[in-house]
This record gives C-alpha cells, sequence and structure tokens, in this order.
C-alpha cells in the first residue's frame, strides 16, 4: 500500500490524451460539417442576397443534391455546387459562372437533366463532392471533366472534344446534328473504307484490328516512343492516324495523308467506341443508310517467292506496305486487281508514276475511274515509297508476267 | 467559493480514489467489463517499460476495427456490382463516412504492426517459457487471424488495388504442394476471383475471423492470469532464485465471485514478493487502460486526417496495374518469390514456393516448436535481452530486420515491371485514356 504508484502520477498523460482525443474529434467534426459544397452554396445565397434577391436565396438548397440514374449506373451530385443548373433558383443576369444555369441548347430538350444527368456528356466523377474528384483531375479516375483546357492540349475546342461523349450513344447514326467532326470522321470511314480490313461491330475484314471497341483500348498497351506531345491514347490516335509507320514501325496501315483535324476526328471516333451497356430507350433509333457491300479481306494471302534480290527487296516491300492485304499475285481479284501480268499491261514508266502517287493518275484518266468502279471507288492509298521502293516492287512484279495463276500465290501459303 | 470550484473541478475531473483495497477490489470483481482482471497486479507488470503495453494496443485497435467495422457494415454491399461504389457512397456522402473508413484502415494496419511487435517483445523476454508455451501458440494463432482478417478485408474495395494484392496472395497459397490449388480453390470458391471470392472474403472477415479472433482473445487473456500474470513476476525471473532451481509458485485460491461455493478455481500466485509491490487495479490499471485507448483512439483520428484509405479503379481482371503488389505485410514474400525465381535459358523456376511457402511455412513451424526446443535458463525469463539468450534474440532481432527491410523495398522501391527505383527517383508516368 506504500507504493508511489498510488500517486496519481499518470494525470498529465491522462489528461493530455483526453484533450487530444477531444480536440481530434472536434476536427473530425468540423472537417465534416464544412464541406466544400456548403461553402459554395454559402457563397450563392449571400450573392443573391447582396442583389436583393431574397426570395431566390432562400430557396437555396442547404444539402447534398444529386440526380440518381439507376438505368446509366450512375449519380451525379455536380448540383450540389452548381445548385442553379436548371435555373430553378435565379434567372438573374452575370451570375458568377459556378451560379450560372446550362445553357439553351437545341439538344437540350432531347435530353433532359433528370434521364441524363451531368456527366454522361461533361465526363468527370459524379459520386465525388470535393470540387478535384469531381472534376476528375485526380489518379484512379479516367473519366476527366472534359474542360477547355483539356481540349486545348489536343487543339479542339470544348465541344469538339464533348462529340465523342454524344457518339458513345450516337454511335449507329450516320450523321448526328451537333457533331460535325465525329460525322466527318465517319464519312472519311465510309470514303476509305476503312471496314476492308478492320472488324467492327460483327462485320468487316479480318486482316487488321477489330475497331468494335477501340476506345476501349488500355493506353499502357500503347507505344508511345515515337509519339510526341501529351501521352495520352487521344494524342497517340490523333499521331497515329497522321502517319501510322512512324507510330508503329512495319504498320500494314496505308497513310492516307489526313489533315490535322481529319485525324483528330477519327481519334475522337475511336475513343467514343466504349463498351458501355445503354439501355434501349436510352438509344436513338437508327439512322444509318444499308453500306453497300464491299469486298473484305479475310484472310491476308502470302505473295509468291521472288528469285533475283532487287525482285526479293520487292516483294519485301510489298508485305511490308501491306499490299498483299488489297492485291494478290496470281488467283484472282481482291480489294485491288490481280497483279499477275500488270507489267505486261502497263509499262515501267506508267507504274512508277501510279506507285508515287495513286489518286493524282486517277483524277487524269476517266478509263480508270470508271474502272475503279468495279472495286467499290476504293482509291489505292499513297504509301509514300522511295524510289528504291519503287524500283524493287517494278521488279518484282516483271517476275510474275503471265495472267496464269502462280502455283505458289494461293492464299495462304508461302 | 473556493470549495464549490474544487467540487466542481472534481465533478469534471471525475476522480476516482477508493476508500479501503475491498472498496478497490469489489470495483474490479463486480463490474462484468473489468472482472477479468486482477484486483491487484505488480508493479513490475504494471510498468510502460517491461510490456510496452503493446497486448493492450493491439485489444484496442481490435475494438475499434469492430466498431468502424459494423458502422461500416451498414453502407457496404458486397457485390462485385455495387461494392466499388457503395465506397464511394461512403467516402463522399454517408456521415463521418470518410473517417470511419480510414480509421478502419489504418487500425488493420496497426493492429498487424503491433501484433507483430507483441509477439517479438514476448520472444526478446523469454515469456513464453513452460507453462506459458500454450499462450504463446495461442498468440500465434492470434497473429496469423490478424494477418487473414486484414488480408479478407483488402479485397472487400473491390478496386484495382484489392484484386490484384489478392490475386498475388492467393497465387503464393496455390504453390503449396498438394493441398495448394485445392486450398485457392475453396478459399476464392472457383479458380478465379469473382462474386463467390467476394462473399466467402466478406463472411470471412467480418463473422467467422473476428469470432474467432473473440474466442481466442478472451482464452489469451484467461491464460495469462492462469499462468500467474507477466512473466516479469514470475517466481523463476526473480533475481533470488538459483538457476535451475525454480521455487514453486504458491497456489492461491479465488472463490468464484459468489457465482459458486467454494473455492476450486486454482491460479497460480504472481506476488512472490508480497503485496507492498503491487497497485490496485481500480483505478491504476483502469486509468492506464483509459490512457493507452485515448492515445490509440487519438492517433488513429489523426493518421485518418493525414491520409486517406486509398481507392483506385474499379476492379479489373482484364488490365493488370503495373506494378501489381500484394499487401504491405506480405510484401516481403513476394520479395523472397520476385528474387528466389531463377531463370536458366529457357527454364523457369518459380519463386513462389520458397519465397511463399518454404520459407513462411518454416518460420510458423519454427516459431511453433520453439519454446519445447529452448534451453536457455529459466531464471531469464522476464527480463529484456538477457546475456544467456543473447543468440536467439540476435537471430530474432535479424529476422525481423531483414522483414522490414524487404518490405520497405516492396512497399517503396519496387516500380513497373518490379524494377528498383530509389524513393526519391520517379516512376514512369503511366500513359492516361485522355
Amino acid at each position: 500500500m506504500n507504493s508511489r504508484l498510488r500517486e496519481n502520477r499518470d494525470f498529465w498523460p491522462l489528461l493530455l490524451a483526453s484533450t487530444a482525443s477531444l480536440v481530434a474529434v472536434l476536427v473530425v467534426a468540423y472537417v465534416e460539417y464544412t464541406p466544400e459544397w456548403r461553402q459554395r452554396t454559402e457563397v450563392f445565397r449571400t450573392y443573391l442576397k447582396g442583389r436583393g434577391a431574397y426570395a431566390a436565396a432562400a430557396t437555396v438548397p442547404t444539402d447534398v443534391q444529386q440526380i440518381w440514374l439507376p438505368a446509366l449506373d450512375r449519380v451525379d451530385r455536380c448540383i450540389s455546387c452548381h445548385v442553379n443548373y436548371d435555373a430553378s433558383i435565379s434567372t438573374l443576369d452575370d451570375l458568377p459562372p459556378l451560379y450560372r444555369s446550362h445553357p439553351e441548347l437545341p439538344y437540350l430538350a432531347k435530353h433532359p437533366f433528370p434521364t441524363f444527368g451531368c456527366t454522361a456528356c461533361h465526363g468527370g466523377q459524379g459520386y465525388a463532392l470535393d470540387e478535384a474528384s469531381a472534376h476528375g483531375h485526380v489518379e484512379h479516375w479516367d473519366e476527366p471533366l472534359l474542360t477547355t483546357a483539356l481540349a486545348d492540349q489536343y487543339g479542339l475546342t470544348r465541344q469538339q472534344l464533348m462529340e465523342m461523349r454524344c457518339n458513345t450513344c450516337h454511335r449507329r447514326d450516320d450523321s448526328t446534328a451537333g457533331t460535325d467532326l465525329i460525322n466527318m470522321a465517319k464519312e472519311i470511314f465510309d470514303k476509305k473504307h476503312c471496314t476492308s480490313c478492320h472488324g467492327l461491330l460483327g462485320a468487316g475484314g479480318l486482316a487488321a484490328s477489330d475497331l468494335t471497341y477501340a476506345g476501349d483500348l488500355n493506353p499502357e498497351y500503347l507505344d508511345f516512343s515515337n509519339v510526341e506531345g501529351p501521352r495520352t491514347e487521344l494524342n497517340w490516335q490523333i499521331q497515329h492516324f497522321k502517319s501510322p509507320q512512324q507510330i508503329v514501325t512495319r504498320s500494314g496501315m496505308p497513310n492516307y495523308r489526313l489533315s490535322n483535324d481529319q485525324a483528330k476526328a477519327l481519334a475522337l471516333l475511336m475513343l467514343s467506341w466504349q463498351r458501355i451497356n445503354y439501355p434501349p430507350q436510352y438509344l436513338p433509333a437508327p439512322r444509318k443508310r444499308p453500306a453497300s457491300v464491299l469486298p473484305v479481306v479475310r484472310d491476308v494471302p502470302y505473295p509468291p517467292p521472288a528469285t533475283a534480290p532487287l525482285a526479293q527487296q520487292g516483294r519485301y516491300v510489298f508485305m511490308n506496305r501491306g499490299c498483299n492485304s488489297c492485291h494478290r499475285v496470281g488467283g484472282g481479284n481482291l480489294i485491288g486487281p490481280d497483279l499477275a501480268g500488270v507489267t505486261q499491261r502497263r509499262n515501267d514508266q506508267w507504274l512508277t508514276t501510279w506507285l508515287k502517287d495513286p489518286a493524282a493518275v486517277v483524277a487524269r484518266s476517266p478509263d480508270l475511274q470508271a474502272w475503279s468502279h468495279e472495286f467499290g471507288d476504293i482509291v489505292m492509298p499513297n504509301q509514300n515509297l522511295t524510289d528504291d521502293d519503287v524500283k524493287a516492287i517494278v521488279a518484282y512484279m516483271k517476275e510474275f508476267p503471265s495472267d496464269q495463276a502462280t502455283p505458289g500465290a494461293r492464299p495462304g501459303t508461302n | 467559493m473556493r470549495a464549490r470550484l474544487s467540487r466542481l473541478w472534481r465533478w469534471i475531473t471525475w476522480t476516482w480514489s477508493p476508500a479501503s483495497e475491498r472498496e478497490s477490489s469489489s470495483a474490479i470483481v463486480e463490474n462484468l467489463w473489468l472482472h477479468w482482471f486482477p484486483a491487484k497486479i505488480a508493479e513490475e507488470a504494471f510498468t510502460w517499460r517491461y510490456s510496452l503495453w503493446l497486448g493492450a494496443i493491439a485489444a484496442f485497435l481490435f475494438l475499434i476495427l469492430v466498431v468502424t467495422g459494423v458502422l461500416l457494415m451498414f453502407f457496404y454491399v458486397p457485390s462485385t456490382q455495387s461494392a466499388y461504389w457503395s465506397i464511394k457512397d461512403i467516402e463522399y456522402v454517408v456521415g463521418f463516412g470518410w473517417v470511419l473508413r480510414n480509421q478502419h484502415r489504418w487500425a488493420a494496419h496497426l493492429m498487424v504492426l503491433v501484433v507483430f511487435l507483441h509477439m517479438l517483445r514476448v520472444f526478446f523476454t523469454g515469456a513464453y517459457r513452460a507453462h506459458r508455451a500454450a499462450n504463446w501458440l495461442v498468440g500465434l494463432a492470434l497473429l496469423l487471424m490478424t494477418l487473414f482478417l486484414s488480408f479478407t478485408g483488402y479485397l472487400l474495395p473491390w478496386d484495382q488495388l484489392a484484386f490484384w494484392a489478392v490475386t498475388v496472395g492467393t497465387n503464393i497459397a496455390k504453390e503449396a504442394p498438394i493441398v495448394g490449388e485445392g486450398l485457392r480453390f475453396v478459399l476464392l470458391g472457383g479458380t478465379e476471383i469473382g462474386q463467390s471470392a467476394l462473399v466467402r472474403f466478406y463472411v470471412l472477415h467480418v463473422v467467422v475471423l473476428p469470432a474467432a479472433v473473440l474466442v481466442l482473445f478472451a482464452y489469451h487473456m484467461w491464460r495469462v492470469r492462469r499462468d500467474g500474470g507477466m512473466a516479469v513476476v514470475d517466481p523463476a525471473s526473480t533475481p533470488a532464485a538459483e538457476p535451475g532451481r525454480v521455487t514453486p509458485a504458491p497456489a492461491k485460491t479465488y472463490s468464484l465471485f459468489g457465482v459458486t461455493p467454494g473455492t476450486t478455481l486454482e491460479v497460480r500466485a504472481a506476488r512472490p514478493r508480497g503485496d507492498d509491490t503491487a497497485v490496485s487495479s481500480s483505478p491504476h490499471l483502469v486509468r492506464r487502460l483509459i490512457f493507452v485507448f485515448l492515445a490509440v483512439f487519438t492517433l488513429t483520428i489523426v493518421l485518418s486526417l493525414i491520409s486517406g484509405a486509398p481507392l483506385e479503379e474499379p476492379a479489373n481482371p482484364t488490365l493488370t496495374p503495373n506494378p501489381a503488389k500484394a499487401p504491405w505485410y506480405f510484401l516481403w514474400l513476394q520479395e523472397l518469390v520476385a528474387v528466389t525465381t531463377l531463370r536458366v535459358g529457357n527454364l523457369t523456376v518459380s519463386g513462389g514456393f520458397i519465397g511463399g511457402i518454404l520459407v513462411p511455412g518454416l518460420l510458423v513451424v519454427i516459431a511453433v516448436l520453439w519454446p519445447f526446443l529452448d534451453r536457455s535458463p529459466l531464471h531469464t525469463v522476464g527480463r529484456w535481452f538477457p546475456r544467456e539468450r543473447r543468440l536467439q534474440n540476435g537471430v530474432l532481432c535479424v529476422l525481423a530486420l531483414i522483414i522490414l527491410v524487404l518490405v520497405l523495398i516492396g512497399l517503396l522501391m519496387r516500380g513497373p515491371y518490379w524494377q528498383l527505383y530509389w524513393p526519391w527517383q520517379h516512376w514512369p508516368e503511366p500513359p492516361q485514356r485522355l
């Protein structure tokens, strides 16, 4: 009973610990009860009172607001800060940007807020309630808010960037009002007959990758070593459309010499093709005209072997540039004509001019225009061949003078 | 006025000072929550420096985990469709949800650490010898259960971090000979991590394992008293006792708190040196426990305010994050797996068996057998780092240090493709979509 421990020597530590835990609990309560959105609505209330709109100020909500969209698997709490999004609180002019209502846009009637919410078109993290997380410019959120700053990185406007989201629903439209860039991309996609090689929605060729869900490509699987600019999938797609071989060495995809706008449009189209299961009532009625039936590449035949060294070089170029995706040497037409005996039909001079710039030759010759009609109006893409490449290919062609099928030229054999 | 103020002060500070020893003992034995403590406790067992109160800290962490966990259960949905989004709701709109989740996460990490440190303390003080071997085994079981509790909880957010950490963990388990594949199948309810794995982990995490820990914890505490209190007050450890000659502990009997007549429960006496160095559990022990609880509680809150529990992208079985890491307390095993994987030409010998099964299996077997193999003199029991136990304490120090270093390497220095990076070096940024 004489122990010194009977003295109350734990008093100060205990007082310290209880004070510390009380402070900790108070800090937690403070953080909980002063969220960003509450401060924002408070500012709005004060602002409205300052402009004399007392009745409007009283209607500013004091709790979390959300648009719940079970059909889209989304909940958009954006409107906890953007409380006046539907002009239900105030219609005053010159409100601060956060409190302005959504502009009256022609397509808004068909896309009402209670059915579509915010993030379905704008991107961002609808679950979140603080600005950084809600706008989605944070780690571990793949769907950031489509802002002007983000669009600027690609030389696009915000509206153009948002066309990508429009097309997640409207992908089967032939063209959609208001999405000029996507419409342009769809036209190019049709004109260049991309589905001759690429698969799309269960149809199309097998020579190149299936593009049905091209927008779900994992950016980590892309090679960025030759890509200039931001290390993003959108930028990769833009650069790849402009110059496939520069991004993917030995790519079989033709270089269509697309303009910047065309490349951006196609890249946005690719990123819009995502696997998102929208319920049927959200999807627009299909308005696509029946596509003309075109030949598609289901098998890429190996070209017949060559003997002379220059011809062997020519065969290499022939395969490397993907010529064999469209042309066979003996065995009949594919996307393009059979090339066996081509050196008997055309002289070297003509072949050289043709290989250097096919479109120019077609433009000059009505006969060729008529002939290419047989091939679905597909004009051979300019492959930017060097003089050496052209010589080698012509040498290679010369090894197959007759129209007769060459034994080694059957599809699928080497 | 002065008297009033002093009364008010006493009322606020609520000082409990029992008038007699009997009153003090009654306060312990008549209270459901305190009756499992002894009425008096030896000063040596009461000090901070002997036990570091690690067991008490672990118990309070468990209490915090149970309370926050039960609250979280009201909001969490154990389905692959909803789990991730219910966590998002807990983070953003459930009242105090963010702090509950952060506190649960931090308390879980701390509990793994503290239980491990508690085991080290018991080893370094030789407190597992002789009749205490049984409680050492119970303690080992509690350590493994703590690890498994944390591991099952890791999957529940169903994000990339959860999914791939559990993938790494269960793939290591697969390397066990004969039983490995079957074990993984039973644990996951299939061959892949999906809905059945999630619900199994959930039930293990919220019912089976906590219940088992609670039962074992009760036994652990009861056993401490049955074994005569903490080892530091063991008669064998008193300086008077000669090496090799153990004074038999005088048996002491207690009435069964009036529940049944008679004095049948025999308990080893813990105080060979008389009552003069003992303190009453009420209020001294209780006050210290309150202090420890408040300190632990405050620590978890402060950590929760500083750093939140992570939540990555929703789980995606087709997209492996680079690098994919196991939970931190298994990272030393993942590190061993990675470095013991041998490549000779085209031949690859998986390190999964060595790093994932052999090393941890051996460590557990040695830990189980050690109380029966240990030949150090019994009078060293209850003292920190005695000379006679230099070798085995040294070996454990080195082992613990190796584990620590491997965990730190795995945690801080392993970047994409499991390449080594210095902590101050930047990893290459993964490309983004937009």
